[in-house]
This record gives structure tokens, sequence and C-alpha cells, in this order.
């Protein structure tokens, strides 16, 4: 309820500017209830991938605002497409921000203190910057920063150029804006796309020759900062609650490889594949881009907001039915409703998959990047928590996270680090939850391992780099999950941050700097 | 023969009625929780009065339609409505944020008997109107307008706008809660600050005391004050913050000013945005905001200090069908209180009913069974209060 009130609220207060038409800058979406295509392919050619992206927005007939990344592939246009990397390559990525004034927003943050990167100035709702989520890669300026990188509309662009570590783990990473307070206008409906290091097969040799499916699941909301009702798309097909839904087409009988990102704005997906109303075991490959050490057979997998899950999936007889689903999710008294709803009705028929995974590789993990490290024993324990303040149910709202000990406070671009270790560190992070909804833990550079839950050792010990922790019920001890961190790397060197992946939660500062010394 | 005896019967009771209602008589002995609907567009709001049964609970009596639109949400710390108790008249004043309006109801006959405006740019359709009353004025703090609107009670339980006072925090923040006594009104602001104002002359001239809370400056602004409420002695103004533990302050405002704030924090629940003093003052009920309990603190009247006490369970329906506890009002208007009803905020709005057990040295919160009471008129309740009310 207090969602429909603040949603109420905003029309009450600011009328419909939010729907004000801008220039349809973005592809036109598949129409609904249409067969699900994969998004294009751009592969790396002898080890570099080199691709310009133009953002822009749209705004539906319907009144949902879109950001897309326009890539242009010969004379066709298309909406951010999977990038396809090797460990070991260089990405060349050129950005040109290309967002019209939106006047309905007329905020700013304030820039950064100290070295710029890019375009410098105000961070604005037009202002972009990419953020390569999960890749191990290096913090710093035309590769992984999104602290001071700024790129501003009107500008030549920018050009990241991102060197993919030869230890790379193989799978399913995603791209997407990283403005501080403004994320989530840019994430909303659309600016984001699949990022996948090849190789999977050489670890997982389970999906050695098996059909590839891609499917990049977004949200979209009217107003992004008043989560009322939303649209969950699916490679940007939108899946309404009632009408034609998306078509994902399998042979009968036939296992295919999906790697599904969750890209939404804040939805905790539980992911389920119901054939004829019984759920199908789902063979987990890897979850956060990281191959699992066996593969785990689950029938529904929760993947917070940007969680991304890599599983086989067999497809019904012929003549049976399919329902790609996701179940509710409670996410507390203050969290937002995560609703059940099939995502994609799956037909059987006897076309092609687009791309199929490579047959013929020996597996083996040695020499990807984690691989042991769970082993090593950590030196350093930390307690961090997050917490919100609610001073009324349309606020003043705060959200924290918060080093155990030092003053709660909300992530200014300006500030110094909260954490400070050094390169070869391995740490133990305890994450609490003291709020009444769920939160989304995640790191930028590094994968983490999952090592208790609640203070008993976890079930599963993932390395991932995005971890849902539940709300407080209100009595009780604070959920928690401790996970180790390893900054052995050097490449891990600079500052980076840490944040809640809920994307308001973000902007409005559950987020803090960490600084690890070379 | 039955239809006429009937007839004057009927006649004979309204009578009796109408004449024990004109001597106030009518009231005695009467208990009644009130709440503020807040039904937001296309809703029309209303106040809902429940009796109060044999075991304590509220008991639903009846809707009296207020004719305009609340927001179904806002600020906690400020109280939606009021109760006044005069010997000639007693009211009920509610807000209709969505509106504009405050509405007065005539606890005699439950009728509307007023609905009066402030200014023409006095609005809370943000965050709500909160409203503070002695016997005389009404004062309607206006969550977007930051402005204080002072209002004459008049007879009928109708009010006349007399004028508007600009209240804005020390950054900026808007208005939020209020308390009065004597010639002390206290605010609250969104950014942290306080304020108190002189209302000897009716409308409120600042005291010049506008400070930001201690609580706030320690916290480096994250926590504020956000209710407020003031010992029937004038002496201390007890502030009941918003915080991701536990925080009440105090100030000493003997001198007709706030002065600094002492800080009390304590990590057994999670936020305090509401408080209520009880009514002999030996205790500070807060309301767990976030926490999903109730507290009660013993407060040393004298002293201005607060020590021990206890916090509830947490009270049915987290989550399940409420988010949040907010508004607060006595079960009972003399020692100390007994406990309080507390307003569920939520997808099904309630009454929650917490007794308080005391030795005078050690106490226990406990929700009664049969707690919460369904409180199917809101959308989100988040203001109560109980006739009669505390008298201070």
């Amino acid at each position: 309820m207090g969602w429909l009130s603040k949603w109420l609220l905003a029309i009450v207060v600011c009328g419909f500017s939010f729907l004000q038409p801008v220039a349809q800058n973005c592809p036109a979406r598949p129409n609904n209830g249409t067969v699900v295509a994969d998004p294009f392919n751009i592969s790396s050619q002898n080890g570099t991938l080199s691709a310009k992206f133009t953002l822009g927005h749209s705004v539906d007939t319907a009144g949902y605002t879109h950001y897309c990344y326009n890539y242009q592939a010969g004379s066709q246009g298309v909406e951010a497409p999977t990038l396809r990397v090797n460990p070991g390559d260089v990405l060349n990525l050129n950005v040109v921000d290309a967002i019209q004034d939106n006047p309905s927003m007329p905020m700013d943050m304030a820039p950064p203190a100290g070295p710029k990167c890019g375009d410098g100035g105000a961070a604005t709702v037009n202002s972009t910057n990419v953020h390569f989520h999960g890749m191990n890669v290096p913090p710093v300026c035309h590769q992984d920063d999104v602290i001071t990188t700024l790129i501003q509309p009107g500008t030549p662009g920018f050009q990241f150029s991102v060197h993919v570590p030869a230890t790379q783990p193989p799978g399913l990473y995603w791209y997407h804006p990283h403005v501080h307070g403004f994320t989530e206008f840019q994430v909303n409906g659309g600016a984001a796309g699949a990022l996948i290091v090849e190789g999977m097969e050489k670890v997982r040799p389970e999906v050695a020759g098996l059909a590839e499916r891609v499917f990049v699941i977004r949200q979209q909301y009217l107003v992004p900062w008043i989560p009322g009702p939303y649209q969950l798309t699916i490679n940007y097909q939108v899946s309404p609650l009632i009408g034609a839904k998306p078509i994902i087409q399998m042979k009968p009988g036939e296992k295919q490889f999906w790697r599904v990102a969750n890209a939404t704005l804040q939805d905790f997906l539980q992911l389920q594949v119901q054939v004829n109303g019984t759920l199908r075991p789902l063979e987990i490959i890897a979850l956060d881009g990281y191959p699992l050490a066996q593969t785990r057979s689950q029938n529904t997998i929760l993947v917070p907001p940007a969680g991304r899950a890599e599983f086989i999936v067999q497809a019904p007889a012929e003549g049976g039915s399919a329902v790609f689903f996701t179940q509710s999710y409670s996410t507390g008294p203050t969290g937002n409703p995560d609703l059940a709803q099939s995502i994609a009705n799956v037909e059987t028929t006897s076309g092609n998959a687009t791309t199929s995974m490579p047959k013929t590789t020996p597996p083996t993990a040695e020499g990807v990047k984690f691989f042991d490290f769970a082993r090593q024993p950590a030196t350093i324990q930390r307690k961090l928590y997050f917490s919100e303040e609610f001073g009324g149910t349309n606020g003043p709202i705060q959200f924290y996270i918060t080093v155990d000990g030092q003053k709660q406070k909300v992530f200014q671009a300006n500030e110094e680090p909260v954490i400070s270790t050094k390169v070869g560190a391995i740490e133990d992070w305890t994450i609490e939850n003291r709020a009444l909804e769920t939160h989304a833990f995640h790191i930028h550079q590094i994968h983490f391992r999952v090592i208790e839950v609640d203070g008993k050792p976890a079930q599963n010990t993932d390395l991932r780099d995005t971890i849902e922790i539940p709300f407080w019920e209100g009595k009780g001890p604070y959920h928690s999950v401790k996970l180790r961190m390893d900054f052995s790397d050097p490449t891990t060197a600079g500052t980076f941050l840490f944040h809640c992946h809920i994307l308001l939660h973000e902007d409005l500062g559950m987020m803090h700097k960490i600084l690890v010394s070379p | 023969m039955t239809r006429f005896l009937k007839s004057w019967g009927l006649r004979l009771i309204g009578l009796v009625a109408g004449i024990l209602a004109l001597s106030g008589l009518g009231m005695a002995g009467t208990k009644y929780v009130v709440t503020n609907d807040d039904s937001a567009f296309p809703f029309p709001t209303g106040v809902s009065i429940y009796a109060v049964g044999a075991n304590g609970l509220p008991v639903f009596q009846q809707r009296v339609a207020t004719g305009g639109f609340g927001i179904g949400g806002g600020y906690f710390g400020m109280n939606r409505i009021a109760v006044l108790n005069r010997s000639d008249q007693q009211c009920v004043y509610s807000t209709e944020a969505g509106s504009g309006n405050i509405v007065g109801i005539s606890l005699t006959t439950f009728t509307v008997g007023g609905i009066a405006t402030g200014s023409n740019t006095d609005a809370g359709t943000s965050n709500g109107i909160g409203l503070a009353l002695n016997n005389n004025y009404l004062y309607a703090s206006f969550s977007d307008s930051n402005t204080i609107g002072t209002f004459q009670i008049q007879s009928g339980c109708s009010l006349a706008f007399i004028g508007d006072t600009s209240a804005v925090g020390l950054g900026g923040g808007g208005i939020n809660a209020m308390a009065l006594h004597g010639t002390m009104l206290i605010t609250t602001y969104t950014d942290g600050s306080i304020e108190s104002f002189d209302i000897s002359g009716g409308t409120p001239l600042s005291n010049g005391d506008k400070q930001a809370s201690s609580a706030r400056v320690k916290s480096q602004g994250a926590i504020y004050a956000n209710s407020v409420d003031i010992t029937s002695d004038g002496h201390y103004a007890l502030f009941g913050d918003t915080s991701t533990s536990f925080n009440v302050e105090i100030s000493d405002i003997s001198s007709g000013k706030l002065t600094k704030t002492t800080v009390y924090k304590s990590m057994a629940s999670i936020s305090s945005s509401t408080v209520m003093l009880s009514p002999d003052e030996s205790l500070l009920y807060v309301i767990n905001t976030q926490g999903a309990s109730v507290s009660a603190l013993f407060f040393d009247k004298n002293a201005g200090k607060l020590s021990g006490g206890c916090t509830s369970n947490a009270v049915k329906g987290l989550s399940k069908n409420y988010s949040y506890l907010t508004g607060v009002s006595l079960i009972n208007q003399t020692g100390n209180g007994g406990g309080v009803y507390v307003a569920e905020f939520g997808s099904s709005s309630g009454i929650a009913m917490v007794t308080l057990t005391s030795s005078g040295k050690k106490c226990m919160m406990q929700e009664v069974s049969g707690s919460p009471v369904s409180d199917i008129n809101s959308p989100g309740l988040l203001s109560i209060g109980t006739y009669p009310p505390r008298s201070f």
C-alpha cells in the first residue's frame, strides 16, 4: 500500500510531467507475444572487441521510460548487444552520451573530488558511464572506474579499454551505467546488456554442444524513483501480467544452456521452469559468472538484482507446454512487492537456436581466478550492516551501509574510503541486514565466497559478486552472510565501491568506497 | 398505539440525550479511540470512532465522513488527529492533507461541526498536516508550505483561521510534529533541527532558539527528531528520534527556550519516531517505528532523566499486515497510562494494544490477546487519539 500511496502522491505532486514526450532515440522493441530472440552478438576478433554505443532515451506510448545502448550493426540499429570476449582479450568500447535533456529532472550531484576521468563536471540525470559488473578488472580510468568517470551529452564520447584478465572466470557478466544518483534512471527499462567471457565448456563440460540462450530480464517503471507498477521484459519484450507472453522456442526434449541476467532495478527473481504444471529441475552451471565446482540441480534459483544464473533446461516432450516463471519474493515490510509472474511461455518447435556452445574442449578449472582461495585463511575480519531510516511513509528516508563501529552516513562522491586494505589481503566480511527490507550486497572488481549464512556454514559455498540478505522480521537475530574476500590480485589495487544493488538504494547512498593499496 | 409509544419514546430519548449533550454529561465515563482514516483520492476520508470494550480493546462504533481526502501516508511523528476536552465542548479535529482541510467533529453528536482551511498557500499534500491544540487555539503544521496555521477554536467544534507563521528548519527542513504547553509551542523539522515559539498572543512567534538536536550533530546528520512531547510543568521537552537504533532526546525548556538536548540511546530496537509521556510522567512510551515493538522508559520528571525500562516483543503482523508502528495514545488517562494504543500502518491497518505492567523499577510491555483490532476504514493508519485525552 505504501508504494501505491507514493505513486498516487507523485501524480498529485508532479502531475504527469514525467510523461512528457522526449525524442525517441531507442530502437523499436519486440511486439508482445512474439518469439524471444537472443541479443545481437559482437565477438572479439584476434584478441580485441571494438564497438561503439550511443546512449539514448525514449518514452513509449504507455509512458514507460527507456534508456538504451544503441549499436549500429551495418544498416541495422540494435540495442545492447551481447559482448563476447575471451580471457586475455581487450574490450574497446566507445560510448557517446546522446541523452536528450530531461526537463522534469533538473537535479544534479556534486562531482567527486580529485582526479577526473572523462568529461568531468556535475553528475546529472543526463551524465553516464559504464560499469562492467562482475569483471575482475582494474578500477582505473578507461577500465572499470565509476567513481570519477563521467561522460556528458554533446561531447565526442569516451573510450573504454578493458583488459580482460587471462584468469577471468568464463561466464555471464553484464554492463550498465553507474553514475551515482542516477543509475536507476538509466538502467530502468534498458541501458544494460550481457557480457560473456567465453569458455564455460572448458570448465563445465556439461554445456558443450548445447544450444545457448541469453536472456536479459529487465524492469521498467513509469517513474523509476517511485516504485509503483512495473513491467518485466525479457530481451526487451514486455512480459505482461495479462496478455500475450513472450515465446521461447525449444526442440521437444532438447537441453538448452540458458544464461539469464537479472538486470532489473530491484526485483529478486525466483526462477523456475514449470512443465505441464510441474517444476522442472534446473542444472545450475554457474552463478554470477563463476562456474560452480559441481553442477547443482534445483527447482528454483533465486537471483538477486544484478545476479546471473546459468543453467541447463530440458524442454518438454512433443506436445508438452512449459512456462519460464518467477515466483513471488517477500522483500519485507518496507520492501517493494516482487510479484509472481510467468516471464515467457516455452513452445516446442523444430527450429534451431542461434548459437551453440563449442563441443570439443578438455575440461579444466585450473588457472581460473579464485579457483582455490577458499582454502586460504582470512587475516582480517570485518562486520558491516545495512540499515534504513524512515521518518515517514514517503520519507525522509536514509539508506545506509555501515562498517560496524563507524558513523552511519550516506555515500558522497567526494568521501574518503571507509575501508582500507592492501593487495594480498584475505578478509572475511560479515554483512548483517538490520533493515525491514531485503538488500543485495555487491562489491566491484572481485568475487567473494559465501562461507556462512546466518552464522552457520553455508550449504553452497559459491563464488558470487552479488548476494541477497533477507530482511529482519522484527524479532530474533539479524540475517547475515559471511563472505571471504580475496584482494590478492594486484589488478584490484585502487579505490572502488561496494553497495546494495537495489538501484534506488545505491543512488540514495547505500554505498561506500574501499581502497586496496598496492 | 405501539407506533405512537415508540415515536414518543424515541423523542424522549432524544430529548434526554440532547440535554446531556448540551451539559456535557453525556460524555461522562465514556471512552473513545479515534483515528484519522487518511484515505487518499478518490476515496473520501473520515474519522473512525471506537468505543473501548471491557477488555480495553477498541470496538468500532461508526465512521464520520469528513468529505475531503487524505494522502494515505506522511511523517510518522506528527499528530493528524487531536482531541479537545473543554467543559463546554468535546471535539475531535482531524486533518485532510489531500484537501488541505482541518475538520472539527463534535463528540457529542458525532457530526462535523466545521471545516476550516488555512491560507491559499498552506499545503501538506506530500507528508501531511499535523495538529496541536490548547483550549483556545489549534495549530496546524503544513508540511509542504512549511507554515504553522493558527486557528481559533469556536463553538460547535468549528475553527476560524487567523494567520500563518513560517516554520523552516535550519537546513531548510520541512515542519513535522508539534507539541505545546502554556505559552510555548515546539516543532521538529525533517533536517534534524528543533525550534520553539511563543504562543502567548495566539499566533506563534519564534523564540529564536532554532538548533540542531544533539543526536543530529553527533550522528553527523543521520538522526533527527521526529515527534515531541512536553512535561505537564513545561520543564522538559522530550523528542522521539528517527534512527536506525533507539534515540530519545530531552531539552530543558524551563527558561522558555530550548536548550541543548541530552541523548538517550539504546540498541533495544529500531527507531523511536513517536513518543508520549504517561499521565503521571513516570514513563515515556516510545514507539519503535521500524522495530515493531513498543518501549517504556522510566522518567524522572524532577531531574528530567530517563532510565531503564522495557521493550515489548515484536507486535504481531509485521510484514504480513503492517510495515510501521506509528501514532500512539494512552490506554488510561491516569497513573502510568497502563500502556498504549498504537497505529499500525500497512496493507491492513490496525490498532495494536500493548499493556504495561510495572513495579516502579521494572516493567513489562505486552501485546494483549485480540490485538490488533483491524482499522478497516484506513488505507494506512498513522494517527490515533483517545477521548478523554491526557490532561496536559
